[in-house]
């Protein structure tokens, strides 16, 4: 049996979420505050029984903030379980909770904690008149956290994140429509808090940064005496009884010592002396009080680990970190093989964030070979290089968007070999592709270099304040990638960029051609050629997917740059590329020549002398803010960025203003009531429209006008 | 492992209870049954290899249950994985409420309505049919796996009345209510519908043991059958009980054969009997032996076999006589005999005729005092939440009660955490210091009850109005108990509204016991005194099987006894234009040499 799905309705920073977990070890990926925590917390909840309490507690702060009001709402934790058998009379008891007899033999089972007000008010809220949103309001007005009632249900039916079923099982609030029944039978039946469930399976939590040098020195928690109280009970009397023969002996032999014999007759005589005969205790003796029992001496046990190529062995507190994070790990599967004899038929290993236990070598071995059945494990992590560890399958994605995180499941819906390209492109290259924001893919070193470069120095803000991951997915094909962004896999947006290689020079043959210009036709058609199959492909590839685009540049990278008006930077870096003279002159001319055919090919042919990346590199070190970027680059930023904050556009102005003060052609005067006007636009006393003409009309040379006005 | 004192129990109960498989145990009256059944499960208990696996044993009253349940935790055995309680606890428990929502009647949200919530039901509906004259008690039914069965035997009333049944379920169905007959048609339903069911139970149970099988019916069965078989061998089964004990045949109660529940099952049954009698003399034992269905072979054991008893059987007195009559035979058992007043029982067929008899009785012996399941003041629906309460607050906090007020506090505990009540600190202890400190000066027993309520509920701030379904059971609890205590004043008990009648209750037997010949099923006194025993009361005349069915009452009513035993069909009892009621024939054509009670 394991889990197969979470689902999350309005609880704490989850509004709906659905995660989908599979047989064996799962990954959910997240960035600090994305819900990871809490993800967990909700797990526990309904299966770590030292947390059964606080089901029962939950409060307003539980609620999705996104809410606003959460009078009336209900807080949902839904868990299905898969791989079940009526079968096994081991799962019987928890089946006949959670199993799903709906289908004939069992297939699955469900197991819900719901927070919800009490039948009273759901009744009020019931009895309200259609559209009555006065009344509504009054009645929510009296609810208090105290009005609810935490349920746990089984063999539910529905699909708690829908928003209909919602609106069904809860009520539209909106509409003031509640439904008149009160139980209704999609939530599945209660169980009773007798059938305890979390007593059914075995859970482990293992806690980020969980002091596991002060767990094995606590004998509650400490793992190696769970597994030796756990076999101490089942010592044959008959092999111990020569072990409790010696304690005894050994008790004997300590009291027998002439020094202890010495102390108790020296207690004994100054007791007399100086409490006097009446009301001195009659009688004293010491003795030695070591167990002869198994479970008591058994806690004498205790690990010693030899960690380097040493031949010393120590004690857990003195192994590194690591190591003891390792042995703890350890102990606790064997706790549930052990579990497993036991008759537990479940074992939930939960634990946030690996990599600060163990490191990332070490996880991966440990969790490729853990493969004990039943066992399934559930890790967090914040670590791109996890990514490279774990089953793409198996990797759930924590994203948040505003104040709500959403889940996203990076292979749901793909086929085998879809799923085999993109496990092969993690796995080489250790993308940080799953932890972004939104993603532009590029498939040059050009653009990989020069578009950062490019935004740095036109917006003054770089792509990461953005929240944009530029990734160079290379000659790997952008379709086994941005088939990842998707609204069944990870909603987020990307862009592509490419080339649709248009050729610029002209392509009819003529009689005149020499054998180059033959070949150079001949190339240039074909790229031609490519280019349309390609773009073609790429629309189809975004068709119906709102969260993929695709920005061509016409004709190359390189060509398109120049015709944007940047020749100037070009002929900047004439002389990193040319020696000779005579040819900085010739390329001078070609790049302002204002024809494509000649700067197009002269831009090309400085590229491929100086190689595509140490041209871009030579090029970036000359951008300025006065470059001018290729317009399908822009729409591909903003068409991943959005919407773009007032904060971002008004540090973009502050930055633009700052460069213009900076070239001191400017009065301070002006520069002062343009960052004024900027003040006015931060605190929304002024709309977008309203900066942009008091740009416009105070600095009408500036670049950035050209780039607002399209907004 | 639990063990037993080797004078605990006799060889054929030991081989009962040892023997690894299935078994059908007939048991004998007097014969143990009960101490069986409770060694039994005290060792299945014990002997539970996995905290997943659930003892089961169905019962046909909750006071048995209780009894069972007391007993085996006296034996110092955990009780934790036994489920203990009557086939209808156990629909609910097991079946209702976990698989509910997989029945369209059910999935809403269910509540159980009582016996006197049906009748009421009844009589309203009877009250609008024109044609026919009905009334509440011609409404009676019961299902078979097949459909529903009527048990008024006049087939000219039945499309009337089923025409009021169908008005009734249409009634349950709309206020999301279930009878008692409801709860096990529903349950069969989940049950065959949904084969899942009974894979899952079937692999809980340990072992499914049932008492008095013999008033057990088809449809009971078919539920038990149905979880037996689909354990696939794993759970065992232990049925007990007499076939001779069988009473409840009008209500479609029999008593199945081995080889038939067993094929039903899956299960071979080991097939046993107990046939020691610790109850009777020698002389009851032969006397009632005459009135076997199904030959039994049975031997006086106990203490009181050798007694000199004395049985009488009176067909000469008037009714009018009637009283006096009763009066000599107390007399004569307690101040003659010297037996104590509480080992005394009196029985007669129909509640009716004991209600008027009880309050003359009373008033004709002012020194002694009467009581028993008819003398109740209150609605004795072991379901009610308050009545659950009511049972800590009637009774004093003592050493010999404290494990039985534990259990009840824990059910009051229980019941509010059902209907979502959840009182931080609120555990057994606390609940029952706090009823131990709560003092009502009030003589009236509703009224006292009343207050004691609102004073609790206070004391923990339970608002139990904001609660549907604790308001529910307060209203019922209060308006049955009313009617009831109404019925009983205008029968003649006027004392009966007080508390300390209501005390009485739960303060176990100190007078005579005054009872129906159904309701002392299970019990067991030194004198029996039985009157109406009349053909047409004894057996009922609606019942199919007259000569089977007055043989059975007879020997129940017999078998009660361990020294004497009092028969009257008294004359005079006029049963309309077909002139007076006569003896029980099966009676009056026994040969016995009955003895002369002295004067």
């Amino acid at each position: 049996m394991h889990i197969s799905r979470l689902q999350l309705v309005n609880y704490r920073n989850f509004e709906r979420a659905n995660v989908i977990f599979n047989k064996g070890v799962n990954t959910i990926i997240g960035e600090n505050g994305s819900g990871k925590t809490n993800l967990f917390r909700a797990l526990r909840l309904l299966l770590d029984d030292t947390l059964l309490r606080s089901a029962y507690r939950l409060d307003e702060k539980d609620f999705h903030r996104g809410l606003g009001d959460w009078r009336g709402h209900w807080v949902v934790i839904s868990l299905e379980f898969d791989d079940v058998s009526q079968d096994e009379a081991i799962q019987s008891l928890f089946l006949h909770g959670t199993g799903n007899v709906a289908d004939g033999a069992i297939g699955k089972a469900t197991y819900n904690l719901i927070f919800r007000p009490k039948a009273a008010v759901r009744r009020v809220l019931a009895d309200l008149a259609v559209g009555d949103t006065a009344g509504l309001a009054e009645a929510r007005s009296k609810i208090t956290i105290a009005d609810y009632e935490t349920i746990f249900t089984g063999k539910s039916a529905a699909d708690f994140i829908e928003p209909d079923t919602y609106r069904q099982l809860v009520g539209d609030f909106d509409a003031v429509i509640f439904p008149q029944e009160l139980t209704n039978p999609a939530i599945g039946g209660v169980i009773p808090g007798m059938l305890s469930i979390s007593r059914e399976v075995c859970f482990t939590f293992v806690q980020a940064l969980r002091d596991v040098v002060a767990d094995f020195q606590n004998n509650r928690t400490n793992p190696l005496l769970t597994l030796l109280k756990g076999r101490s009970g089942e010592i044959d009397p008959q092999s111990f009884e020569p072990i409790s023969a010696l304690v005894k002996g050994l008790n004997g032999a300590i009291e027998g010592l002439p020094d202890v014999g010495t102390i108790r007759t020296d207690i004994r005589d100054t007791i007399t002396d100086a409490a006097g005969g009446t009301y001195s205790p009659r009688s004293i003796s010491i003795r030695s009080d070591l167990s002869d029992e198994a479970d008591r001496l058994f806690q004498s046990l205790k690990l010693f680990v030899g960690e380097s190529e040493e031949l010393y062995e120590g004690a857990i507190h003195e192994l590194s970190l690591g190591g003891a994070n390792l042995i703890y790990l350890t102990l606790k599967l064997l706790e549930f093989k052990y579990q497993k004899q036991k008759q537990s038929f479940a074992n939930f290993l939960v634990i946030e964030e690996p990599e600060a236990h163990i490191h990332t070598h070490i996880q991966k071995t440990l969790f490729d070979r853990l493969n004990y059945d039943d066992t399934q494990v559930i890790y967090s992590t914040h670590s791109t290089h996890i990514s490279e560890v774990s089953n793409v399958e198996n990797i759930s994605i924590l994203g948040r968007q505003g104040g709500r995180c959403e889940v996203f499941q990076p292979s749901a819906g793909l086929d085998v070999g879809q799923i085999g390209n993109i496990q092969r492109y993690l796995d080489a290259v250790r993308s940080n592709l799953l932890f972004a924001k939104s993603v532009v893919l590029v498939e040059g070193d050009a653009e990989e270099i020069l578009i950062p470069i490019l935004v740095k120095k036109v917006f003054g803000v770089s792509l990461d304040e953005l929240g944009i991951s530029l990734i160079n997915i290379r000659s790997t094909g952008f379709e086994n990638v941005a088939i990842l962004f998707h609204d069944d896999r990870i909603r987020k947006r990307c862009a592509i960029i490419t080339d649709l290689d248009r050729a610029f020079i002209e392509t009819v043959e003529d009689m005149l051609d020499d054998d180059d210009e033959i070949a150079a036709k001949k190339k240039a058609l074909a790229s031609q050629v490519a280019g349309f199959r390609r773009e073609a492909a790429l629309k189809q590839l975004c068709d119906g997917n709102r969260w993929l685009t695709t920005h061509f540049a016409d004709h190359t990278f390189e060509v398109d740059f120049v015709s944007s008006g940047n020749a100037g930077t070009v002929v900047s870096v004439l002389g990193d590329v040319y020696k000779d003279a005579a040819t900085i002159a010739t390329s001078k001319s070609e790049l302002e020549s204002g024809d494509i055919a000649r700067f197009g090919t002269r831009v090309l042919t400085m590229a491929r002398n100086a190689g595509k990346g140490w041209f871009a590199i030579i090029l970036g070190r000359m951008i300025t803010p006065e470059t001018v970027i290729p317009d399908y680059i822009l729409d591909a930023i903003f068409e991943v960025h959005i919407p773009v904050s007032i904060g971002t556009w008004a540090s973009v102005l502050d930055y633009r203003l700052s460069v213009l003060a900076a070239s001191q052609l400017h009065a301070p005067a002006d520069i002062a009531a343009m960052r004024a006007q900027i003040g006015r636009y931060r605190r929304s006393e002024i709309d977008f429209a309203g900066i942009r003409a008091e740009m416009l009309q105070a600095f009408p040379a500036d670049g950035i006008n050209a780039i607002l006005a399209s907004f | 492992m639990f063990v037993w004192d080797r004078k605990d129990l006799n060889d054929a109960q030991v081989a009962a209870i040892e023997h690894p498989g299935s078994v059908f145990l007939v048991a004998c009256p007097g014969s143990g049954k009960t101490r069986t059944l409770t060694y039994k499960i005290a060792r299945l208990l014990s002997q539970l290899k996995s905290d997943k696996k659930r003892v089961v044993a169905i019962t046909y009253t909750h006071r048995a249950a209780d009894e069972i349940h007391e007993r085996i935790e006296q034996l110092g055995v955990d009780t934790s994985q036994l489920w203990i309680g009557t086939i209808h606890s156990f629909c609910i428990e097991w079946i209702l409420k976990p698989y509910g929502v997989y029945h369209p009647a059910l999935k809403h949200g269910f509540r159980v309505i009582n016996a006197h919530d049906t009748e009421c039901m009844h009589e309203e509906l009877c009250s609008a049919v024109r044609d026919t004259k009905l009334t509440s008690f011609d409404c009676a039914y019961y299902f078979k796996p097949s459909g529903f069965v009527l048990t008024c035997n006049k087939t000219a009333k039945h499309e009337a009345i089923k025409g009021v049944l169908r008005a009734y379920w249409r009634k349950l169905r709309a206020e999301r209510q279930v009878d008692f007959e409801l709860i096990l048609f529903y349950a069969y339903q989940l049950i065959e519908k949904h084969p899942s069911i009974s894979v899952l139970l079937g692999s809980i149970f340990e072992c499914v043991l049932v008492d008095e099988f013999q008033d057990t019916r088809e449809i009971q069965y078919a539920i038990l059958a149905s979880i037996l078989k689909g354990s696939k061998g794993q759970a065992s089964a232990f049925v007990v009980g007499d076939p001779n004990q069988a009473i409840y045949g009008s209500l479609g109660g029999y008593a199945i054969t081995a080889a038939d529940f067993g094929t039903r099952c899956g299960i071979a049954f080991k097939e046993m009997d107990l046939s020691d009698n610790y109850r009777s003399s020698a002389r009851i034992v032969s006397y009632f032996g005459l009135y076997n269905v199904f030959p039994a072979k049975i031997e006086p054991v106990g203490t009181d076999r050798k007694y000199a008893s004395v049985v009488s059987f009176d067909q000469e007195t008037h009714r009018d006589g009637l009283e006096d009559e009763l009066v000599r035979l107390i007399k004569y058992n307690v101040e003659t005999l010297g037996i104590a007043p509480q080992e005394v029982c009196i029985v007669a067929p129909w509640w009716v005729h004991l209600a008027s008899m009880t309050r003359r009785l009373v008033a004709a012996l002012p020194g002694y005092s009467f009581d028993g399941p008819g003398m109740v003041p209150f609605a004795r629906d072991v379901d009610n939440f308050w009545y659950k309460l009511a049972r800590i607050i009637l009774t004093e906090a003592s050493p010999q009660l404290y494990v039985r007020r534990m259990r009840w506090a824990g059910e009051v505990i229980s019941g509010l955490s059902d209907v979502g009540i959840d009182i931080p600190g609120l555990d057994r202890k606390a609940l029952l210091r706090a009823c131990n400190a709560i003092t009502i000066a009030e003589t009236d027993g509703l009224v006292f009850l009343r207050a004691f309520f609102d004073e609790l509920c206070a004391a923990f701030g339970i608002d139990y109005h904001a609660c549907a379904s604790l308001q529910e059971h307060h209203d019922a609890f209060f308006e049955c108990s009313q009617k009831r205590i109404d019925r009983l004043v205008k029968e003649g008990s006027a004392a009966i509204a007080e508390l300390a009648m209501f005390r009485k209750v739960f303060a176990g037997r100190t007078g005579i016991t005054v009872s129906t010949i159904h309701g002392v099923k299970g019990a067991e006194y030194d004198a029996v005194i039985a009157y109406g025993l009349l053909e047409g009361m004894v057996p009922h005349f609606s019942d199919p099987d007259q000569v089977e069915t007055a043989k059975k009452l007879v020997y129940v009513v017999s078998s009660r006894a361990r020294k004497n035993l009092h028969l009257i069909s008294e004359r005079g009892r006029s049963r309309g234009w077909s002139g007076d009621y006569q003896p029980t024939d099966v009676l009056a054509g026994c040969a016995f040499q009955y003895d002369h009670v002295p004067t």
